[in-house]
């Protein structure tokens, strides 16, 4: 709330987010609140309410299993520290939602400059967790890779959006250096998951922006080309990969996974009566997924397949109408990125897809990670925004399906 | 073809010449729909995955709180409740040499260190093939079943090779005792078998495993009849024993036991020796053990009516062939003198006059013709002479030569034949009053009288006699074949059976007691026949299983055998 009084007083509203008025926090509000696409944010919202309810299922798991003889966690200590995280991380994302374009623009554009500067830090002064050079400690800690995802996309959209100015910009090579600078900072750490995410995100851009099929061909063949060269030079992939295909042991993550997911059925053991999820480690983060299968059973689990669906098709469905192609891009970029971390999680619970060390966004406790989840949301909240009153000058995707002449 | 796609749109949708801007939001328009379909497709596949984990592709299936709690599979239990087989967890000990996951060797210490200290928490295991399995490289069981004592100090030794997978281990708290009615069941959890077999989808059922399944075994009697058979089959020196405790009212099977038995606990060497179950899946000609159902079937059809009437008890002759009584009994013998001395001579030529066809009629009604009638999966099908019986093969069948059935076909003649006349099939479920299956008639109720009066004659004059218990009106009828060998049959193997019921007045049960081979020794007097190895056996038996099912010894009661006795010598008048 605090940053919307701060940031809408300034700025002058671009086409389509009208700012008749430098009004006060009420006309703040009702334009807000007929820009904003409600629909979204009310399947943003269900999804944290699963994921709450999902982290109280999941957080005895973990707090038994961190718990030592000096200090035992009380069960429900990780569901209270996902709430405060949740507060913080809400109010960021309707705040970011406040945001007009062109500020949330020069907020992701900053964040995404400041974090790759962080992340060259990382290597340096960085914390090792789990044998990954991952965290900043300032006070609090957090991983400059998390609160990057809000801001890769829209620098990379904002990169791409220059063309329209002069049709002679390297955006493309612009775009890709990035991209290959932040694989590589990613590689160091080593995080092969953020990688890919990240990978992701610029493929999904850089086929927006119109590149030939045939170059996306190519792409395709050079990311498998990736992925063999990581599986030969880099262990962990390596390990991960042959866990994926050979079976591991029987104590192995994705076993113990697929074995918590499967315990309750299509309906569920029951709330705090499921077991396997004991033995799961990162139950309430990485193999959330595999927890709520077990105790709300699997017709839940579909159910968030068919949120996440619903909240990444509404995006991209409505950007079809898009006429700003920053904002389309920007938009189409944070999609990507909650969406493939989302499927990514989704995948390796279901053993679809190798072990990733990635969390379900939204629904998996997250800690500080949680407030970089919101945050993307929220600018994705702040570039879907649109002035109901104006029409579009070209045609929409009504306009592709009946293939009539646009209105002028 | 997409991009075909976009050109089409353009050229269609956009006649007038398009900016560079247009086309480019235009592009990205498009190809975001593309990127939409990209994780429709996606969100598919997981669905689809879910849907085929959940249907069966691999999922364990809901574990509800409810479901935890019920064993793996069902309980077993006799007619009163006693546990026979249930379940219990257990660990194994199992090697897996890739557990460290590194690559190197799989254990920390060596393999020779680790094989002394397992070997030293299981005194009985032999080091050298725990160390063969450590060096092997190979994963597989150390061991079968490891007490929790024994896991926790397997855990001790910290080697992350030796792991402790949880097993059910199907327990058998009575041992050896009816090992032959429940099977076993393998590491699999396939029943193999006995009911362990039958059972298996009602066993495993999650509806319906938490009720303990019930069967018509009483293990009390069943462990007396496995005690008498294996004293009787000892002191005889048999190669095997078959027992058989059978209702003759409802057909439930108290009691069947096949000796040399296994031990469903252990398996070993023994399991498969003696897994083959001599009650129902051995055919035997059981021998004179015919008779009374001949001549009951004589009776029936109105051939024999007059009981005083004296047969021709001299040898048959008949084409070629010779029909003789094992010594001389005399020129000519009443019924029940023919039955009490065990006559083959009268009882071919009564069944010579009944005709083979109606003997026939008799047997098929008797269900002597086709595998006996039980739950078991292994069932012996009958020796039994296919079309028309030829006169001699009519007469010899009347004394149980050239026709073998199981001990059980038998038991379940025997309960027609003194129950009033209605056979019914065995059955090892307990029945409830209002379950037990009509049955068929296949004698007449006077015709089963009858048959009640001359077998309890048989036990109190013939041959019988060892096996009169004192009160318990046992009536019966001793058989002693002569197994077939090679060069016809061998007068030194015998199979000697005493199929009895008791207690006459209101026959409540059949037992039949066999034993494949007797010896003479000097328990049985030195004689192989029936009446001085089978017939002592049930003897013993009766005393001991009367009173647990509900038939007490008395003196003052008996079948009334007024109107026979003055027939027959020594019966007094």
């Amino acid at each position: 709330m605090t940053a919307s009084t701060s940031t809408s007083t300034g700025s002058t509203r671009p086409i389509g987010a009208g700012e008749p008025f430098a009004g006060s926090r009420t006309s703040d509000f009702k334009i807000w609140w007929r820009e904003v696409d409600r629909v979204l944010l009310l399947l943003v919202l269900l999804l944290v309410a699963i994921g709450a309810a999902a982290v109280a299922a999941a957080s005895p798991a973990t707090a038994r299993r961190l718990s030592t003889s000096e200090v035992t966690l009380p069960d429900l200590y990780f569901y209270w520290a996902h709430m405060r995280w949740l507060v913080v991380g809400l109010a960021v994302m309707l705040g970011a939602s406040f945001l007009s374009r062109d500020n949330a623009r020069r907020v992701g554009v900053l964040l995404a400059v400041a974090m790759i500067g962080a992340l060259m830090l990382v290597p340096l002064i960085g914390h090792e967790v789990n044998g990954a050079k991952r965290w900043i400690k300032f006070g609090i800690g957090f991983q400059p890779s998390e609160f990057l995802k809000p801001g890769f996309a829209i620098l990379l959209a904002w990169v791409l959006s220059w063309r329209l100015r002069d049709p002679n910009l390297p955006v493309l090579a612009v775009v890709s250096a990035v991209a290959a600078l932040v694989g590589v900072l990613l590689m160091l750490q080593p995080n092969l998951g953020a990688t890919i995410l990240f990978g992701g995100v610029w493929f999904v851009l850089v086929m927006l922006s119109g590149v030939s099929f045939k170059k996306i061909a190519g792409l395709v063949v050079g990311s498998v080309a990736g992925v063999v060269a990581a599986y030969f030079f880099y262990g962990n992939a390596r390990n991960r990969i042959d866990a994926f295909f050979g079976g591991g042991t029987a104590f192995d993550h994705v076993d113990l996974a697929e074995r918590t997911l499967l315990s309750g059925g299509w309906t569920g053991a029951g709330f705090w009566l499921g077991e396997q999820k004991m033995r799961l480690p990162e139950a309430h983060t990485d193999y959330i997924f595999s927890v709520i299968g077990e105790e709300f059973g699997l017709i839940w689990c579909a159910l968030i397949v068919v949120v996440y669906l619903a909240i990444i098709g509404r995006a991209l469905v409505r950007l079809a109408d898009e006429e700003n192609l920053f904002a389309l891009l920007a938009a189409a970029g944070l999609t990507a990125q909650i969406g493939g971390q989302a499927f990514i999680n989704i995948m390796v619970n279901l053993q679809l897809f190798p072990s990733k060390g990635m969390t379900l966004p939204l629904v998996s406790y997250g800690g500080s990670s949680t407030i970089a989840v919101c945050l993307t949301v929220g600018l994705l909240l702040a570039m879907t925004r649109r002035n109901p009153f104006l029409t579009r000058e070209t045609p929409g995707i009504a306009g592709f399906a009946s293939n009539k002449e646009p209105p002028r | 073809m997409t991009a075909l796609g976009i050109d089409t749109a353009i050229s269609i949708g956009r006649v007038r010449p398009v900016t560079q801007r247009h086309e480019a939001v235009l592009v990205a328009r498009l190809r975001v729909l593309l990127v939409a379909l990209l994780f429709a497709l996606v969100a598919l596949a997981a669905l689809s995955r879910i849907v085929f984990l959940g249907i069966g592709g691999g999922a364990s299936g809901p574990a509800s709180l409810e479901e935890a709690l019920l064993p793996d599979r069902g309980e077993i239990v006799d007619r009163n409740g006693t546990p026979m087989a249930r379940n219990f967890p257990a660990r194994a000990l199992w090697f897996n040499p890739k557990a460290m996951g590194d690559g190197g060797t799989p254990l920390t210490r060596s393999a020779d260190e680790v094989a002394t200290r397992i070997a030293a928490i299981f005194p009985e295991a032999d080091k050298a093939i725990i160390l063969r399995r450590l060096t092997s490289g190979k994963a597989g069981y150390l061991r079968r079943r490891v007490l929790p004592e024994q896991a926790n100090q397997i855990h001790a030794l910290g080697e992350l090779a030796l792991e402790l997978p949880e097993e059910t281990d199907r327990h058998y708290p009575q041992g050896s005792l009816g090992a032959h009615v429940l099977g076993y069941v393998t590491h699999d959890g396939d029943g193999k078998v006995g009911m362990e077999q039958v059972l298996q989808s009602r066993l495993t059922d999650p509806a319906l495993r938490g009720e303990p399944m019930a069967l018509s075994i009483d293990m009390r009697v069943q462990g007396a009849l496995e005690d008498e058979l294996r004293s009787g089959m000892l002191a005889t020196n048999a190669m095997g024993a078959a027992g058989i405790v059978l209702d003759v009212d409802t057909g439930e099977v108290m009691a069947l036991a096949s000796l040399p038995e296994f031990d469903p606990n252990v398996m070993d060497r023994r399991v498969v020796d003696y897994e083959f179950n001599r009650v129902t899946n051995q055919v035997y000609e059981l021998g004179s053990t015919f008779k009374p159902l001949s001549v009951a079937a004589a009776i029936d059809a109105g051939v024999v009516r007059d009981f005083s009437k004296r047969w021709n008890a001299r040898d048959v002759e008949i084409s070629n062939a010779v029909l003789a009584d094992s010594h001389f009994l005399g020129n000519h013998l009443n019924v029940p003198e023919a039955l009490i001395q065990s006559s083959n001579t009268v009882t071919a030529r009564i069944a010579d006059e009944l005709g083979a066809e109606r003997l026939r009629r008799t047997m098929i009604d008797l269900g002597m013709n086709e595998r006996p009638y039980i739950e078991l999966p292994a069932r012996g099908h009958p020796i039994w002479p296919k079309g028309k019986w030829p006169r001699l093969r009519n007469m010899t069948i009347s004394y149980g030569h050239g026709i073998a059935v199981t001990p059980l076909h038998l038991a379940s003649a025997y309960a027609a034949m003194v129950n009033g006349g209605v056979w019914r099939p065995a059955t090892l479920q307990k029945l409830e009053a209002g379950e037990v299956p009509r049955g068929r008639r296949v004698f007449k109720e006077s015709t089963s009288s009858r048959m009640r009066q001359l077998l309890r004659m048989i036990a109190i004059y013939g041959t019988g006699k060892n096996a009169d218990a004192k009160g318990y009106r046992v009536g019966g009828k001793t058989g002693s074949a002569e197994k077939p060998g090679k060069r016809g049959y061998r007068e030194t193997s015998l199979v000697s059976t005493f199929a009895a019921a008791f207690p006459m007045d209101n026959p409540r049960y059949v037992v039949v007691a066999m034993l494949d081979e007797p010896k003479g020794t000097h328990a049985s007097s030195f004689q192989r026949t029936a009446a001085w190895n089978a017939a002592p056996i049930v003897g013993k038996l009766v005393p001991r299983i009367g009173p647990l099912m509900g038939v007490r010894p008395d003196m003052s009661r008996d079948v009334d055998i007024s109107d026979l006795k003055p027939l027959i010598p020594g019966g007094g008048t």
